[in-house]
């Protein structure tokens, strides 16, 4: 065990007291709520690569600075609110299923510039 | 021995400069379009911003990366200008496209730096809605963009990004579009009483009314506006082409391209 950790010197982030555990769950649930999309979901595949990523470096150490250094995506505190991000998204696109087909069409040439008179 | 040869190798240099000039231009029109691919030359001069194609080839790969995770919601994917991305959404996307960018371990857009509207009054839906975030964690810019008119509403992103109340009001206020589920929509710039929609094109220049402060009454009153000039009808457009060289190439070049019927491959 290191120095212990006073301050994320983030205004407003305190110092997580566990952070190795807290991860750990929150992975655990993004995985589960993934499983419930398609397999064929874009979405799905890409996330499911990158947390997967951050839980085998979870399970290779226990000391919250080399999983800082191993996942590099900032502290460990910042780690944990980027997976409840995820799990918030990954909840919400349950519903919104983007996986589907285009939903509208543009009208004709809606994305047209300059705007030429023809 | 050596000399020589830096010199008949600076003259070969210089001549395929040259012919590299005839060729960039023979095609103008390829100039305009492929800015980037026409000239190999490092750009020297000290004012213009240099061409990153690392940058670019990763804008490219991230557009590609969004339009794969959300076919649902994406229309098109584009660069302008060479560094700056856009996806172009149908009005039904914006939370969710807004969701992703923001909450997403690749994307991270955290920070919604704009919000501005456009009217081109040609069009079946006139008004774009152009959303601007920053991710600071990937030091990276994204634009959103989507489109609506007078009636439909648009979902409003309040609900992610708390700095979209006042520009949402900002846009209600200049452009009359409404926004569903905000929490607080009322006019934000205009001033009390104020009726119409000041950046519309068809809201003319002088406004509707005048204040003046009228002696008598002793107070500020508002007056229809009275121009001394009688009504003329003014010829607007040009007989010439304004931009002939842009007649034919966007000013955008495509990434993705969901809209048309043949998905195109680059």
């Amino acid at each position: 065990m290191g120095v212990l950790k006073k301050t994320t010197g983030l205004v407003g982030m305190a110092v997580a007291p566990n952070p190795h555990h807290t991860l750990g769950a929150l992975y655990g649930k993004i995985l589960r709520t993934l499983q419930k999309m398609p397999e064929s979901s874009v979405y799905r595949k890409y996330t499911e690569q990158i947390v997967k990523e951050r839980a085998a470096v979870l399970k290779q150490t226990k000391d919250a600075y080399e999983i800082e250094t191993k996942i590099n995506c900032g502290q460990a505190e910042e780690l944990i609110i980027q997976a409840e991000n995820e799990l918030n998204l990954a909840r919400k696109m349950l519903n919104w299923k983007p996986w589907e087909p285009l939903v509208a069409k543009p009208p004709k040439s809606q994305w047209d510039w300059p705007p030429t008179k023809a | 021995m050596s000399f020589f040869l830096r010199r008949t190798l600076g003259a070969g240099r210089n001549l395929g400069r040259a012919v590299l000039n005839n060729n960039q231009y023979s095609g103008l029109q390829r100039v305009a379009t492929k800015t980037d691919q026409a000239t190999p030359q490092a750009e020297t001069r000290p004012t213009v911003a240099k061409f990153d194609p690392l940058q670019k080839s990763q804008l490219v790969d991230f557009g590609k990366y969004v339009a794969e995770c959300l076919p649902k919601y994406v229309q098109k994917v584009q660069i302008t200008a060479g560094n700056e991305l856009e996806v172009l959404i149908p009005p039904e996307g914006v939370i969710p496209v807004l969701q992703f960018l923001k909450d997403h371990h690749s994307a991270q857009f955290a920070s919604l730096v704009d919000i501005g509207g456009m009217d081109v009054p040609s069009r079946q839906y006139r008004f774009e809605i152009i959303y601007n975030l920053l991710s600071l964690r990937y030091n990276a810019r994204i634009r959103v963009k989507t489109y609506t008119d007078e009636l439909t509403p648009i979902d409003s992103a309040c609900e992610i990004f708390k700095a979209a109340n006042w520009y949402e009001r900002e846009i209600w206020d200049m452009f009359g579009v409404f926004f569903a589920n905000h929490p607080d929509l009322r006019r934000i710039l205009t001033d009390y009483g104020f009726e119409g929609h000041p950046f519309r094109k068809d809201f003319p220049l002088s406004g509707y009314v005048e204040l003046r402060y009228d002696d008598e009454q002793k107070r500020v009153v508002v007056e229809p506006l009275e121009l001394a000039q009688e009504f003329r009808r003014f010829e607007l457009s040009a007989p010439w082409e304004q931009f002939p060289n842009f007649r034919a190439n966007p000013a955008a070049e495509e990434v993705v391209n969901k809209s048309e019927d043949q998905p195109k491959k680059e």
